[in-house]
């Protein structure tokens, strides 16, 4: 799997952990995770279709 | 005797803000001098002239949450507060000699409550405010390292018919101005609030101000003409910049660096969430180099800052715990 795509899913996975602890600012934590999840699935996508071409 | 005692560990609290300014002067200007925008002399004046305006952007919401939400206010004394400082300090020089890019936020907050735990022990941490500063330690560097990366994809969309790379890096020159004047202003926001917090708790310690005032404009000011003036004087002699230490960066990635840094750091100002501007902005250079690829990055200078996080807190803590026995000693 893409080496970046790796890192911005366990960046992901670190803020989700972080929301239970934050308190008033949960949402922040969420917030973060779902935007790395999501530039996790787009640099994936990215390099698959590097691979293909 | 107390007054006096006040006076001078106001001015430790001054001198740990200029140094502060002298040790972070590099972040605010290494990309616009890396790239020949100005000159070394012109960038520090202009960084500094920024941490001192911040006072009239911003409020004190982080001074307030370093004054009330790290240690019970039962528990401040001028003693405690001197042996959290000295704490930081030195923790500050250990890791300087190390080379460990460690942050001064988080040192005063381990210093301030290490000395607090030394002198009344582990119940008067307060945990929601220790717990909101603890996250805020792990996510700022992640919401600079996001806010970079997407803003270098978002230059590179809205620019995308622009053939040449070299064309559009000088028209990002003149942009570099403003951007680094935006992160001059969220550093000079959250750190110079810092040590506001630190005199406010001493004011409120020596009976001068009560729990929940606002900070004194006294107080506002020295501590940003402090952070101006450590500026003001740093910048001259480091040489090696973040940029060029982290990932190699042209003008486009200094302006999404700093401005994401900037936003990050004008959020978590106005929040009141006192948070590392040395690791925001080295996570937002790491996100403009791996908006280009992950091998761009030099991942020892990230991973050292990792290993800052983990140490800092606990290495100040121990440092103050013991300068509050020692000037327990002596009080």
């Amino acid at each position: 799997m893409d080496r970046r795509a790796v890192f911005f899913f366990g960046a992901a996975i670190v803020c989700l952990v972080l929301v239970p602890l934050s308190n008033g600012y949960a949402w922040v934590s969420a917030t973060v995770a779902g935007v790395y999840a999501l530039l996790g699935v787009g640099s994936w996508l990215d390099a698959r279709s590097h691979r293909r071409l | 005797m107390d007054d006096l005692l006040l006076v001078l560990v106001v001015a430790v609290a001054l001198g740990f803000d200029y140094v502060n300014g002298f040790h972070d002067a590099a972040n605010s200007i290494a990309t616009v001098v890396s790239t020949r925008v100005l000159s070394p002399r012109a960038a520090v004046i202009w960084a500094a002239f920024f941490n001192f305006a911040a006072f009239l952007v911003f409020g004190d919401a982080v001074a307030a949450t370093i004054a009330n939400d790290v240690v019970v206010q039962d528990v401040l004394s001028i003693g405690m507060i001197f042996a959290g400082l000295v704490g930081a300090i030195i923790w500050n020089l250990i890791t300087f000699v190390f080379g460990l890019p460690t942050s001064s936020s988080h040192a005063l907050v381990g210093g301030m409550a290490g000395a607090a735990v030394a002198k009344a022990g582990f119940g008067v941490l307060i945990a929601d405010g220790l717990r909101k500063i603890g996250v805020f330690i792990v996510l700022s560097p992640l919401i600079g390292l996001a806010m970079g990366l997407l803003l270098t994809l978002l230059i590179f969309w809205v620019f995308h018919r622009t053939r040449s790379t070299e064309r559009l890096n000088q028209g990002f020159r003149i942009g570099q101005l403003f951007s680094a004047a935006a992160f001059s202003l969220g550093h000079g926001a959250n750190d110079a609030q810092k040590t506001m917090g630190i005199i406010l708790a001493l004011l409120i310690a020596s009976g001068h101000a009560r729990a929940g005032d606002s900070t004194p404009l006294w107080v506002v000011l020295s501590a940003h003409t402090a952070i101006g003036l450590g500026t003001l004087s740093g910048g001259w002699r480091i040489v090696k910049t973040m940029g060029s230490k982290i990932t190699r960066l042209q003008p486009v990635g200094g302006v999404a660096a700093e401005t994401g840094a900037a936003v990050t750091l004008f959020a978590t100002s106005a929040a009141g969430i006192p948070v590392s501007t040395t690791h925001t902005i080295t996570g937002a250079i790491v996100g403009v180099g791996a908006a280009r690829r992950l091998s761009a990055v030099r991942w020892g200078v990230a991973g050292r800052v990792v290993w800052a996080w983990i140490l800092t807190i606990p290495g100040a803590f121990v440092i103050s715990w013991l300068t509050f026995l020692i000037v327990d000693l002596f009080s």
